[in-house]
């Protein structure tokens, strides 16, 4: 489904991503884990089209996306909830989740469907519905990006961190329903520091440090390498 | 009586420079660009307006049409040659490049329509109407109800279209806007044939009141800026109370205090709200816009 090859972005002098090789089959999720800096914002970005490679490739479903403006890919069905979530502030949640559904055209009555299924996913965004996005919890607003992510009916869903500044408990509540969602077949690839979480969801998994790929494997494989235990899980 | 009478006159006035205000604003806050060619603008849609109604002065409803449909020509234009080249560029760049844009439209309104004032029609007339006592100018009543109209179209088509929800995700966050398919580019088109649009209606509204030169939007434009400083920058809202506010002081300041004061008190004011409300009547949550 969604295929980097041999991708390398740089800023500036500083190359971020250096030859990364990547594939997510149609249907998987796929975890993509490394610390603070190792270039996984970057390549999320990538995908997206918000940073131009220097090199290498990137292939949805056997197309390559060039040039591509992001706003064309997220129409060609990449959908990308950015790293602090990046909410509307000034747009209610259901203003949130509305313009979340502008990448599918002709959406018409079939929208409503999907409003329902999402507050179905967070019943809290139910509830909150009317208020507007500054004004709302770090969770709320973890699970108000990732709706309005899914309101795009994507073809690759992009998260990354979403578990980024929430307390554990709300870290597990949301990474609940990520795993709901894995379950739907739906294509993931999901960026997270939290190792531990995203391998439980995970049925594979990438390890970048310094912007290359060092380990890849299935998840409970990667659960079990020493080198992941001691960098990653802190056992 | 007479009190009544001058604030019809000041929501007139005001009226204007709300409408003034309101392309100003709705440029800025989608595209972030302050736009220094504003009064220009202005000036072209009343010398437009001019031309139509100049062949009779039953066309005058027309021009209103023509003077849209011209203005937003205008707006594409400036989107592809001047907005596209220079959004990437330094703050001041752009500024400079809207001010370069005003000089041209200027000049080339010179050559076209010349430097003599030219007397434009209303479409309700000159006449005044009696109400209670009262003695109003029909076109200040004309004024006032066309600006309701155009700030109702305009609410409309930003707080309650799909369209609109996606010009207030683009004004708060371009990137995430695309991230979610926002069509940017067709949008900022937009926004700059409406921001032009807006401006040239604002320039045949006041053309009946005074005479039409290619000077005439100048002041309007400082007025305009004005209201937008004391409604709040990067306000809506603000632009159009900001609007009537200006207006109000300065046909009431006219009367009550000298009327070669006018200008002078509303700057004046302008200049308390910068030091003791520098965001202005409604100045947004700064987490509104974070
Ligand atoms: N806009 C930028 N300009 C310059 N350097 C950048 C930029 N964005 C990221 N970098 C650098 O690129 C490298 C990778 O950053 P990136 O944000 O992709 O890391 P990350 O894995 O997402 O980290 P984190 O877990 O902290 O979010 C870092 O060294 C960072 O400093
Ligand atoms: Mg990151």
């Amino acid at each position: 489904m969604l295929r980097c090859s041999n991708l390398c972005v740089s800023y500036g002098a500083v190359q971020a991503l250096k030859g990364v090789d990547l594939t997510v089959a149609e249907g998987e999720c796929v975890a993509l884990l490394g610390a603070n800096g190792a270039g996984k914002t970057t390549l999320l970005r990538a995908i997206s089209g918000l940073v131009r490679p220097r090199s290498g490739e990137i292939l949805l479903q056997g197309q390559t996306l060039g040039g591509m403006a992001p706003e064309r890919r997220a129409r060609a069905g990449i959908a990308h909830a950015p790293e602090r979530r990046r909410i509307f502030p000034g747009l209610t949640v259901l203003e949130n989740l509305q313009v979340g559904a502008t990448a599918v055209r002709g959406l018409g009555a079939r929208m409503q469907e999907d409003l329902d299924r999402v507050y179905a996913m967070f019943p809290r965004l139910a509830e909150r519905r009317t208020q507007r996005g500054w004004s709302l919890s770090g969770g709320e607003q973890q699970m108000l990006a990732i709706g309005r992510a899914l309101m795009a009916r994507p073809r690759v869903l992009l998260l990354d961190e979403p578990s980024l500044g929430l307390a554990p408990l709300l870290a597990e509540e949301v990474y609940v329903r990520l795993a709901d969602l894995a379950h739907t077949r739906i294509t993931i690839l999901l960026v997270e520091q939290n190792t531990a979480m995203a391998l439980a969801v995970a049925s594979r998994a990438y390890v970048l440090e310094h912007g290359e790929i060092v380990l890849h494997g299935a998840s409970a494989e990667l659960m079990d390498h020493p080198r992941v235990k001691e960098a990653y899980l802190g056992a | 009586m007479l009190t009544i009478q001058l604030i019809i006159n000041a929501l007139a006035v005001g009226s204007i420079y709300a409408v003034t205000a309101l392309s100003f604003e709705i440029a800025y806050e989608s595209t972030g660009v302050v736009n220094f060619s504003t009064g220009q603008l202005v000036t072209a849609g009343a010398l437009v307006g001019a031309s139509v109604t100049a062949i009779g002065p039953h066309l005058a409803p027309v021009a209103y049409l023509a003077v849209i449909v011209a203005m937003a020509a205008l707006g594409l234009l400036f989107f592809v040659g001047a907005y596209l080249p220079l959004r990437n560029r330094p703050v001041l760049t752009v500024i400079i490049g809207t001010v370069a844009v005003g000089i041209l439209v200027q000049n080339v309104s010179l050559l076209i329509w010349g430097p003599l004032p030219i007397a434009v029609a209303s479409p309700v007339g000159n006449a005044t109407i009696r109400l209670a006592g009262l003695v109003v100018p029909t076109h200040a009543l004309f004024v006032i109800l066309v600006t309701m109209v155009l700030i109702l179209a305009v609410y409309f088509l930003l707080y309650r279209s799909p369209l609109g929800t996606q010009f207030r995700a683009l004004a708060q966050d371009p990137e995430t806007a695309r991230l979610i398919g926002v069509p940017v580019m067709r949008l900022y088109a937009l926004t700059w044939m409406l921001a032009c649009a807006l401006a040239g209606i604002a320039g045949l509204l006041l053309a009946p009141m005074w005479f039409v030169d290619v000077g005439l939007g100048d002041s309007l434009a400082l007025k305009a800026f004005a209201a937008a400083i004391i409604g709040g920058f990067g306000s809506i809202p603000g632009a159009i109370i900001g609007g009537i506010a200006v207006g109000l002081a300065e046909v009431l300041g006219a009367s009550y205090i000298s009327s070669s004061y006018k200008d002078a008190i509303v700057f004046a004011l302008m200049i308390l709200f910068l030091l003791f409300r520098p965001q202005g009547l409604f100045g947004e949550r700064v987490a509104d816009r974070a």
